[in-house]
């Protein structure tokens, strides 16, 4: 990021964005993780009663809350949960056990199935984006389009099925279960196709429609008329004066998709079994296990937000501080 | 006419699944929750489409296993078109209003909805189904004011809802009588889009085992459950995927058809 901000032509105006998009940024997610923590306090129940077991007493209930620190003020259980996210503490789960431990195996696994699951979204909705903006509604381009908006609203773990029956059960070319290696990681590459795929799929749906629509609006452009003029070829005028205007909306789509992505991971990472988040989400269920949601949302919250700032940052590089 | 013939064509699927899912319950040719078959039991005889992992008719279990996915996702996208209509319209016209959704909007960004319901339900354990349109709606709402907001800055300024506004109209029939009519296209559009995004969310819902609760029959609930016995009866998995596959992908073509062709504007009297 910092020499794609040193080559662009930064002058006093694009700095003082930057500031302000990182504030801006850091502000939002900060009302989020407020919102989240009220959420969580202000409906009925909580980690005591959840975890309760038949035949407890009240009083069993009420020293488990003592002991889980929940008969504190609210005010206060706030302003510890706060400020203990920047130092990467994020609280005790119903078990009593810190989240960051629960979540330090598992978090890195959905980090990596997310993270190649957008690049997959990247590399091919550009491509198909690309390729269907060349001849602008030719066969390619109605092919394209229909067929993204047919997958965008698919639902991944429908995906996930259809990919399971077809290239796991029924040809056997990939393994339909994930299998933890020793270290706590996948144990072997071909186990993150089938998830990767499922994950992705949709969200090229979305993406390529978003890179389309975004091309479409360049060719009326004073610099890509004169390069048409200029008879420069069609693939030319595309990549090299088109793409570059398009940029901000493609990398604001695709850093939404992020947070879909983390969404998709969890019901993903059911299908296949994947030790990500998803498992440990799907137990925080069985335990009712809300702190450990709240842990769960902060990271990918914050997760999203270093994604969206990289695209804010896009569009500071590629409008140079204008507009 | 032609166009009206386009998005007829284009709809008539969406209403054709939604109806038959609808009315379900009475074609089913077996109760949902007794075994008519060996658990798995491959498609033949009583059972078309074999049974599931209790031997329960799949068929049945599909007729039956949609209603509820598509009623909670129409009322979903009812209170978001509705709550959206309002709120865009107001924005149009008290541009701080308008302001306030759209920093409401940038926070939700940064939550996943199926995180923010998984959230939602472990706190409140007793929510329901309530719980879960609730969230779908705070999740669903800023968005399509957005969607709104597009189409109603023109409609706000153009000279009649300014003349209006210089007549001392007040706020309410400013939005009632002045902009939300003229915004009609839109608000189907967007009732189609918002439906396409509560069945995915509610249909996550089900799969994820916070929704309906066994035995019940629903769709994203029977992939779950029969994921496991794939090999041995593949519909009792492939059936509800394709269910919920082709009311995704139908309704979606319908509510595209529905979008204004020059994008999501005011349709303004000629």
């Amino acid at each position: 990021m910092a020499g794609l901000l040193t080559r662009s032509r930064i002058g006093r105006g694009a700095a003082h964005r930057v500031t302000v998009v990182l504030v801006r940024r850091a502000l939002l997610l900060a009302v989020l993780l407020a919102v989240v923590f009220a959420a969580v306090e202000l409906l009925p129940g909580d980690a005591a009663t959840a975890t309760s077991e038949r035949g407890e007493t009240a009083a069993d209930v009420s020293e488990r809350r003592r002991l889980l620190g929940l008969d504190r003020p609210l005010l206060v259980r706030f302003w510890e949960w706060m400020a203990g996210l920047p130092t990467g503490d994020l609280g005790v789960s119903a078990r009593g056990v810190p989240v960051t431990e629960v979540l330090g195996g598992p978090f890195p696994n959905t980090l990596l199935l997310g993270g190649l699951a957008l690049a997959v979204t990247t590399a091919a909705s550009l491509a198909l984006g690309c390729w269907a903006s060349l001849r602008p509604g030719g066969g390619v381009d109605r092919l394209v389009g229909g067929s993204a908006t047919a997958v965008l609203a698919l639902p991944e773990f429908v995906v996930a099925v259809a990919l399971l029956l077809v290239l796991s059960s029924w040809t056997g070319w990939f393994p339909a279960v994930t299998i933890t290696g020793p270290d706590g990681g996948v144990a072997d590459w071909t186990m993150l196709v089938l998830p990767v795929l499922a994950l992705s799929i949709p969200q090229i749906g979305w993406n390529t429609r978003i890179v389309r629509a975004a091309l479409a609006d360049e060719p009326t452009a004073p610099h890509v008329e004169t390069a048409v003029l200029d008879g420069l070829p069609r693939h030319r005028v595309l990549l090299h004066h088109m793409l570059p205007g398009a940029v901000p909306a493609i990398a604001i789509g695709l850093a939404t998709s992020t947070g879909m992505l983390f969404g998709g991971a969890v019901v993903v990472e059911t299908v296949f079994n994947y030790p990500g988040i998803g498992g440990v989400l799907t137990g925080a269920v069985t335990d009712r296990d809300a702190p450990l949601v709240a842990g769960v949302v902060a990271l990918t919250g914050a997760v999203v937000t270093g994604v969206l700032l990289v695209a804010d940052l896009l569009r500071i590089r590629f409008t140079g501080g204008r507009a | 006419m032609s166009d009206r013939v386009r998005v007829a064509l284009r709809t008539a699927p969406a209403l054709l699944l939604v109806t038959v899912a609808v009315a379900g319950p009475w074609l089913a040719p077996h109760p949902i929750d007794a075994p008519v078959t060996a658990p798995y039991g491959t498609p033949g005889g009583d059972a078309l489409l074999g049974g599931d992992q209790l031997g329960r008719d799949v068929l049945s279990r599909v007729l039956c296993g949609g209603r509820d996915l598509i009623v909670t996702s129409l009322l979903i996208a009812v209170l978001v078109t509705g709550i959206a209509a309002l709120l865009g319209a107001v924005g149009a016209v008290r541009p701080a209003v308008g302001r306030v959704v759209e920093r409401a909007a940038d926070v939700l960004m940064l939550l996943p909805a199926v995180l923010g319901i998984l959230l939602i339900t472990l706190s409140w354990p007793d929510g329901g189904r309530p719980a879960i349109v609730g969230v779908a709606v705070v999740f669903g709402v800023p968005y399509a004011v957005r969607f709104v907001a597009g189409a109603a800055a023109p409609v706000a300024a153009s000279g009649y809802v300014e003349a209006a506004t210089a007549g001392g109209e007040r706020l309410g029939h400013l939005v009632v009588r002045e902009v939300l009519p003229n915004l009609r296209a839109t608000l189907l559009a967007l009732f189609g889009l918002r439906f396409v995004a509560a069945v995915y969310l509610v249909a996550t819902t089900g799969f994820l085992q916070v929704g309906p609760q066994p035995p019940a029959a629903d769709w994203a609930l029977m992939i779950r459950e029969n994921t496991a016995g794939i090999l041995l009866n593949p519909w009792a998995v492939l059936a509800p995927s394709l269910a919920i596959g082709l009311l995704a992908i139908s309704v979606n073509l319908a509510a595209e058809a529905l979008v204004p062709r020059t994008g999501p504007r005011a349709v303004v009297p000629q």
